[in-house]
């Protein structure tokens, strides 16, 4: 199956921007699959057993995206998960293959997972940032490793009742309750006509997700998808249009605070810039690993013989907007950011997207 | 606690006493535990205590840090230094979780080629039971199942060295 | 305080005394971020209240420190700057100015004296330990005299002590794995100011690119074995840290012993010498 076949299987329909899931099974005569959390709970220790679960789980007071063992470890009432969904598809580190030497020769090994994995509680900016990823690791030449990670995932969303503090998403043509990039979307439905505890509706978005539904209990009921709470946007200047204030003093007086932490990078779900470097392993072989980079490092631009095209904070930082809301649209299509906000969240100095966007579309 | 394995000793010996130390141990046919890997410095002061640090990380299960006795160092303050160094990292590796017992600093003449052998025998045989560093689940790698696709062939991750 | 500030601000900046005045201003959605103002009518801009917990010594780094000069070069004169800092701060300002990292003619510090501040509402526990309530470095001090002085016991880093080997381990295997090597603690800090830090080296490959626990175990021992008798305690790589990881713990057991050892605290002034850079010839450590 080709990149594009593949990257459309996993699309769902159509190519609009905002949009709720399929009407496969509800909306279309306004009633509603509802499946208790208990149930859900059941389903997803069932899908455990054969698959790698990976659910936003408590860490310390953090909530993160981790495999876990059973529905018990999964936190359900989170907010945001504090790190994206990126590392089990563009890990922070891992081997691409490795190389060793025994007495018949070299043995090239190339890992690959080892079980399908299940994502639940995927919210729609991350699952966003995913499509995001796919524009370029998809495209031919198909980066095998994050092909083999996508395929091999369902996705479970969880819509979001309210876009929080920070979030931006409907700035950028999403949803918080876009299930167009999932397999299986999930939205809280509570009280009333619930007879034990808190429930999901339940959509199908694709055949994917259909496959994993199996068992899961579910009642039609009457009654339409709560609608989530808003924010007022913000204006996102369109990409041929940020090249007019390249050279303004904007970016150097904003780059004053910036500390170059790379901070934001990490917990972006939709940078992706990354580092590969060959280490020997304690058998005299080689494996090649890939590791997270992040333009913001100061040593990012540097090339063999000391050239930097970037050298200072300012031109970095810059590069940072630009590379999202600029290059990567013109490049392969989206826009780099989803508006997830963690980092506006995180940012130690306060450098704040939102800020910088309204601060644009005024220069 | 495997007492059936080998350990993997780093000794960093300063060239002009602990060294010959060991070479009059050698010479004097005293034997020691074979699994001293030595790294000759030219003096103990020039042990950074990162690379005690990266010698754990690499694999080593005890790592030795040998000088000239203070006041007898060739360089003449080296060593005071090194005690200084040494008091302070061993203090924050054991707060880390490292055993204190992992890591030896002493004074060893060149004269004192038995004295270098029984230290090398007692910290060996000490290093043997504690157990191994890092590798079986205690540098807590087991159960990291964020790596899935990564095959952990004994090799717990850090040991490794640039090729490219 | 605040009409204080912007006035000697708007002073230094009018007559040329400063380039830039470093210090806080209101940032979105009600956080406080640093300011840096080059106009005079731009000192309207300065705030002060208890939320500036930012150590603002660390953008001394890239306003003070001029870039090595090529051979035979000439070393060019940073720009002056005028700072705001707290007594905390004024502890890290000591010791860039101790190691040379920033001429003291080239900077002008207001210093206040401060009650403490607060991280979203909650008062900072590091505030509760600082013994210092007026700025240690200054060429102008603002503020009343303090009421209360705080006292560090250093009791959670003694309850730690107190636990074995292996559930210390357990533990700091637990926080380091949450880190993803980010660097924000090591940014933040206003005493790790090197060209190239050992963690990015590539030649020698101290750590190597993999952000795995073996790495981060590595960067964050490293990082607080080169803050010894150099951590200010002003916590700013605790709170820059996006994965909540208490820095102040290792920070501040290598601080007690510091002081325990040699009898030395970071940062009181700029003349005692540092205490690994020294040493006594008759001296007791056990090994």
């Amino acid at each position: 199956m080709s990149a594009e076949n593949r990257a459309q299987e996993t699309r769902g329909q159509g190519d609009k921007e905002t949009r709720r899931g399929t009407p496969t099974m509800s909306e279309a005569n306004g009633t509603m699959n509802i499946a208790t959390r208990d149930d859900v709970a059941a389903w997803l220790d069932g899908l455990s057993r054969d698959l790698t679960l990976i659910a936003p789980k408590a860490v310390e007071d953090r909530v993160l995206y981790r495999p876990v063992a059973g529905s018990a470890e999964i936190a359900f009432d989170f907010g945001k998960a504090d790190l994206p969904a990126k590392e089990y598809f563009l890990p922070s580190t891992h081997v691409l293959f490795s190389v060793e030497k025994d007495k018949e020769g070299l043995r090239v090994e190339e890992p690959s997972l080892e079980e399908g994995r299940v994502l639940f509680g995927l919210r729609p900016c991350d699952a966003r940032a995913l499509r995001v990823l796919d524009a370029l690791f998809l495209k031919e030449p198909v980066d095998p490793y994050y092909a083999e990670r996508r395929e091999r995932t369902t996705l479970i969303g969880l819509a979001c009742r309210e876009m929080g503090e920070e979030c931006f998403c409907t700035s950028l043509g999403l949803a918080p309750d876009d299930a167009s990039d999932v397999d299986l979307m999930l939205t809280e439905v509570g009280g009333g006509r619930q007879e034990e505890g808190k429930g999901y509706a339940v959509q199908v978005v694709t055949a994917k997700g259909e496959a994993i539904l199996g068992n899961l209990r579910l009642r039609e009921i009457a009654g339409a998808l709560p609608e989530p709470a808003v924010r007022e946007k913000t204006p996102v200047l369109e990409a041929e249009a940020w090249s007019r204030y390249f050279d303004h003093a904007f970016w150097a007086r904003l780059a004053d605070r910036c500390l170059s932490c790379r901070l934001c990078t990490y917990v972006c779900p939709t940078c992706r810039c990354f580092d590969v470097r060959d280490y020997e392993t304690p058998n005299r072989g080689v494996e090649r690993l890939q590791a997270w980079d992040s333009c913001m490092a100061e040593n990012y631009r540097r090339i063999a013989g000391g050239h930097d095209p970037r050298p200072t904070k300012a031109q970095r930082l810059r590069n940072r907007f630009y590379c999202k809301f600029c290059y990567y649209p013109q490049d392969f299509g989206p826009i780099a950011c989803v508006g997830c906000g963690r980092c506006i969240a995180r940012c130690p100095v306060n450098v704040d997207v939102v800020e910088v966007l309204q601060n644009v579309a005024t220069l | 606690m495997a007492t059936d394995f080998e350990p993997q000793i780093v000794g960093f010996l300063c060239r002009w006493c602990s060294y010959p130390g060991a070479d009059l141990a050698g010479t004097s046919r005293i034997t020691y535990p074979p699994s001293l890997r030595v790294i000759r410095v030219p003096c103990s002061g020039r042990v950074d205590p990162l690379f005690v640090l990266k010698a754990f990380q690499d694999g080593a299960d005890g790592v030795m840090v040998l000088g000239c006795h203070p006041g007898d160092c060739h360089y003449v303050e080296g060593n005071y230094y090194t005690r200084r160094r040494y008091a302070l990292m061993h203090r924050l590796l054991e707060y880390v979780g490292l055993e204190q017992e992992r890591l030896f600093v002493e004074w060893i003449s060149a004269a004192e080629g038995r004295r270098f052998a029984e230290t090398v025998t007692a910290f060996t045989a000490q290093v043997r039971e504690l157990g191994p560093w890092g590798r079986e689940g205690k540098d807590g790698r087991e159960g990291r199942e964020g790596r899935e696709g990564r095959k952990e062939g004994g090799n717990g991750g850090g040991r490794r060295r640039e090729v490219s | 305080m605040i009409d204080k500030i912007r006035a000697k601000a708007r002073e230094l900046l009018e007559s040329g005394q400063v380039h830039c005045f470093i210090g806080y201003e209101e940032g979105t959605r009600g956080k406080v971020r640093p300011a840096f103002i080059y106009e005079p009518q731009d000192a309207d801009r300065l705030i002060w209240d208890e939320r500036c917990t930012y150590n603002l010594v660390t953008y001394l780094h890239q306003f003070q420190s001029a870039p090595n000069p090529r051979p035979g070069g000439v070393r060019e004169t940073p720009p002056p700057v005028g700072i705001l800092v707290k007594p905390c701060d004024s502890r890290s300002l000591n010791v860039l100015f101790h190691e040379e990292q920033v001429e003291r003619e080239g900077v002008y510090v207001v210093g206040l004296t401060c009650q403490g501040v607060k991280v979203n509402g909650q008062p900072q526990a590091r505030c509760q330990r600082c013994a210092e309530r007026v700025p240690l470095v200054y060429d102008l001090v603002l503020g009343g005299v303090p009421k209360t002085v705080g006292r560090e016991d250093y009791a959670d880093v003694v309850k730690l002590e107190g636990l074995s080997p292996g559930e210390r381990l357990a533990f700091w295997t637990k926080e380091f794995d949450r880190c993803i090597r980010c660097y924000a603690c090591r940014q933040a800090c206003p005493a790790c100011y090197c060209f190239e830090c050992v963690a990015e080296q590539l030649d020698p490959p101290w750590m190597g690119i993999a952000i795995d626990l073996p790495q981060k175990q590595f960067f964050h021992v490293m990082r607080a074995y080169h803050l010894a008798g150099r951590c200010s305690g002003c916590n700013a790589c605790e709170e820059a840290c996006p994965m909540g990881i208490p820095l102040s713990l290792l920070n501040r057991k290598i601080a007690r012993e510091v002081e325990a050892l040699f009898g030395y605290k970071a940062g009181q002034d700029a003349q005692t010498p540092p205490p690994l850079a020294t040493f006594k010839k008759e001296e007791e450590l056990s090994l």
